[in-house]
């Protein structure tokens, strides 16, 4: 059957306003991560994830219960006056999946690592990284939003930062574009990690010789104009990148908007996109975490899935 | 009688059509084939693209002056010995047609979006008439009893055996070959008695101009020719948001659409402006020479006047139905028109949905969109339909259009 997506929303507004997060996750997973870093909890300019990479591990594993009850046989018209779904759901314990939680944790020291190697040396709010409310703009939620925004705003000025460098797509878009329609008199300057790299003339002095096909996320190529920072990055180390039929610009999208409303369609959707890319090489770049999982829940084990941190760190090659 | 959406059967059906594998391998191949074909026009003609952003500016100006471009087109469509009415709803539509029309008439249709929104096949059934669909395409849907699965391609899912089993069972009809050609054919025999024989004859429009009351449509398969041309009385709905000031501006839409259609160039343009007449005798005119002798244009508004006033759904006004956004999406290409409501589909289906049917019900299903924005990457007129589809969600979740 399919889910109610109205009731998926009332899910994710309820875990929004009892624990700050679309879904419950520990406070300090957000950061611990930071911690052995020593990074000054203040200044300019701050590193400020939005907890998107942490939350992956959690919505991976809510994605899986939901995509039970999808693929359960009850009409969802049966249950349209229920109240079965959310009760169902807030009762779900989620686990995080584990590797996945290493490997993300893994992709953001490597981030600042990669500044640092640029002479790029960024503080870190802890606490005050708070989850952007990306999901809750998708999905409607306006007020919620707005209340949000005006939070991530004021904990990110409270702490000194001018420019905040990000390290999503769905972050950097939302920072960037969005929340000035939200928030009067928004003045924090606001960029990818690509990009400062990128125009830091990041130079780490070795070289990966492979070939990799590049899977663009769409925020990032259609509404944020990051597409050629991420290519000389990879060409400054040797990575040989091959384009998929469909790219840049018009890239693919990997489904992953709608896996927590229509899990099965958003595997299809990455199906067609893996298949596509996958006709390049089996060896994929992302630049999203969403992208990432959802690929990587299509794909079979001969098919290698690398975040473009751990390649340009040099973490993975 | 009147369309409805329920957006959770909607999503029942969408469910099931991603099990269906022959409509899935149909979907994928169609958009594959239309990407190239546009792909392929775009980079051979650059004066398409540049045309584009004139047809944006020329739509964008149109809508902005609406009000004043319908009363233009009226006072012209009358000078031009047509006859002009405006029609606010799906009943007022219906009924106007209704009087037209009668009953016992053997009804022609070329394939219009607006005509579906009217479902205007049972309404003239259900009046005593003889319908048939001319579109190739929408006959054979019509034959299979769905709704249009693509706005420019109806019968996107249709496969050739598919199509022989219906032309068998329904119409009885034996066909030669199991080729696609021999199954055209055997259509084009059916439909060419109806044709000739037809007491009226109801097409749509892609553009009308307002300074000459004319009416211009682009296709391929000529049906829309001879069903605007060959019945004694014919009648063109025309979607006031397709009012463009000039007949070189509807001509422009008219090429941009079937460009952006991957359908380039067109193999007919049809321009009319009134009946059909003649001077030949004393220079006397008279109406109805071998085209019909009387032409009705509906203009139907359904909801289009009210979108205006809201700037998010009022900027859908611009849409020529390419249909690119639906080839584009990588939704759609799982779920074809299931994903839409009961006339439209796909990213411009929903907000269409929205503007002439429910937007709250609309808005529940465009919690489907990806937010992935290829849709406003493809658009030739520049919509901003991932941005309107988000907004039709906060319609759904907040249960109330008032914020903006
Ligand atoms: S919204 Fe744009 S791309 Fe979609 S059908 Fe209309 S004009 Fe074509």
């Amino acid at each position: 059957m399919p889910l109610n997506p109205l009731e998926v929303v009332r899910l994710i507004e309820d875990n929004m306003k009892r624990y700050g997060f679309p879904f419950p996750i520990p406070a300090d997973a957000i950061y611990s991560w930071a911690k052995p870093l020593g990074l000054p909890a203040r200044g300019s300019p701050m590193l400020y994830t939005g907890a998107l990479y942490q939350l992956m591990p959690y919505i991976a594993s809510i994605v899986e219960s939901l995509a039970k009850i999808e693929g359960s046989s009850v009409s969802v018209m049966a249950l349209r006056v229920s109240r079965f779904l959310p009760g169902f759901l807030t009762g779900l314990v989620v686990k995080p999946r584990g590797e996945f939680q290493v490997y993300s944790e893994s992709i953001l020291r490597s981030i600042v690592k990669l500044l640092k190697t640029s002479g790029v040396n960024v503080a870190y709010p802890y606490e005050g990284d708070l989850y952007s409310g990306v999901l809750l703009y998708d999905l409607g939620l306006d007020e919620l939003f707005r209340e949000q925004a005006l939070k991530v705003y004021k904990a990110l000025k409270e702490r000194g930062a001018t420019t905040v460098i990000t390290v999503d797509p769905h972050t950097t878009h939302i920072l960037r574009s969005i929340y000035p329609r939200y928030i009067d008199g928004f003045d924090l300057e606001v960029k990818s990690y690509l990009e400062v790299l990128a125009e830091s003339g990041f130079k780490p002095g070795y070289s990966i010789h492979r070939d990799v096909v590049i899977h663009d996320p769409c925020l990032y190529a259609r509404f944020e104009n990051i597409v050629d920072q991420p290519r000389n990055l990879l060409a400054s180390i040797g990575v040989k990148y091959l384009e998929p039929r469909r790219t840049r610009r018009m890239t693919y999208c990997c489904g992953g908007p709608i896996e927590g409303l229509a899990p099965k369609m958003a595997k299809a959707i990455a199906s067609s996109r893996l298949k596509e890319l996958v006709e390049k090489s089996k060896s994929i770049v992302t630049l999203c975490p969403i992208c990432y999982s959802n690929l990587k829940a299509v794909a079979g084990d001969d098919i290698e899935i690398i975040d473009i941190a751990l390649l340009l760190s040099g973490e993975k090659s | 009688m009147t369309l409805k959406l329920d957006s959770l059967r909607a999503l029942d059906e969408i469910y099931k059509a991603l099990d269906d594998n022959i409509l899935q391998a149909a979907l994928s191949r169609a958009s594959y084939n239309n990407q190239v074909k546009v792909t392929e026009i775009l980079a051979s003609r650059p004066e398409i693209a540049s045309l584009a952003i004139e047809v944006r500016e020329i739509k964008r100006r149109s809508i902005m002056k609406l009000e004043e471009l319908i009363d233009q087109a009226i006072s012209s469509l009358k000078a031009a010995k047509a006859n002009p009415y405006y029609a606010s709803s799906v009943e007022d539509a219906r009924s106007i047609i209704g009087r037209i029309v009668g009953s016992n008439k053997l009804v022609i249709l070329s394939k219009s979006m607006a005509a579906a929104e009217l479902d205007l096949r049972s309404y003239l059934e259900s009046q005593g008439n003889e319908v048939w669909e001319t579109d190739l395409g929408e006959f054979l849907i019509q034959l299979e009893g769905v709704k249009p699965m693509h706005t420019i391609a109806p019968a996107v899912h249709m496969t050739r055996e598919k199509a022989l089993i219906l032309l068998k069972g329904k119409l009885k009809i034996d066909v030669k070959e199991d080729t696609i050609e021999s199954i055209a054919n055997t259509a084009r025999e059916f439909l060419r008695s109806k044709i000739i024989r037809a007491d009226i004859g109801i097409t749509g429009a892609n553009a009308l101009a307002a300074d000459t009351g004319t009416i211009v449509t682009v296709e391929n398969e000529s049906n829309i020719r001879l069903v605007s041309s060959i019945p004694p009385v014919t009648i063109a709905i025309v979607p006031i948001d397709k009012i463009v000031p000039t007949l070189l501006d509807a001509v422009k839409v008219a090429i941009i659409q079937a460009a952006y259609a991957g359908l380039y160039p067109p193999t007919y343009i049809n321009i009319v402006t009134g009946p059909s007449s003649t001077a030949d005798i004393e220079q006397t005119r008279v109406y109805g020479a071998q085209g019909p002798k009387e032409l009705h244009v509906i203009l139907l508004d359904n909801g289009r006047l009210n979108a205006k006033s809201n700037p998010l759904l009022g900027e859908q006004l611009y849409c020529i139905r390419c249909g690119r956004c639906s080839f584009e999406c990588p939704v759609w290409v799982h779920t074809a028109n299931y994903w839409g409501g009961p006339v439209y589909g796909g990213p411009m289906g929903i907000i269409w949905t929205a503007i002439t049917i429910d937007p709250i019900e609309a808005g529940k299903l465009a919690y489907l969109c990806l937010q992935c924005g290829r849709c406003d990457e493809s658009c030739p007129v520049g919509i901003r339909l991932s941005y309107i589809l988000r907004y039709l969600k906060t319609i759904a979740i907040s249960g109330s259009m008032s914020k903006l």
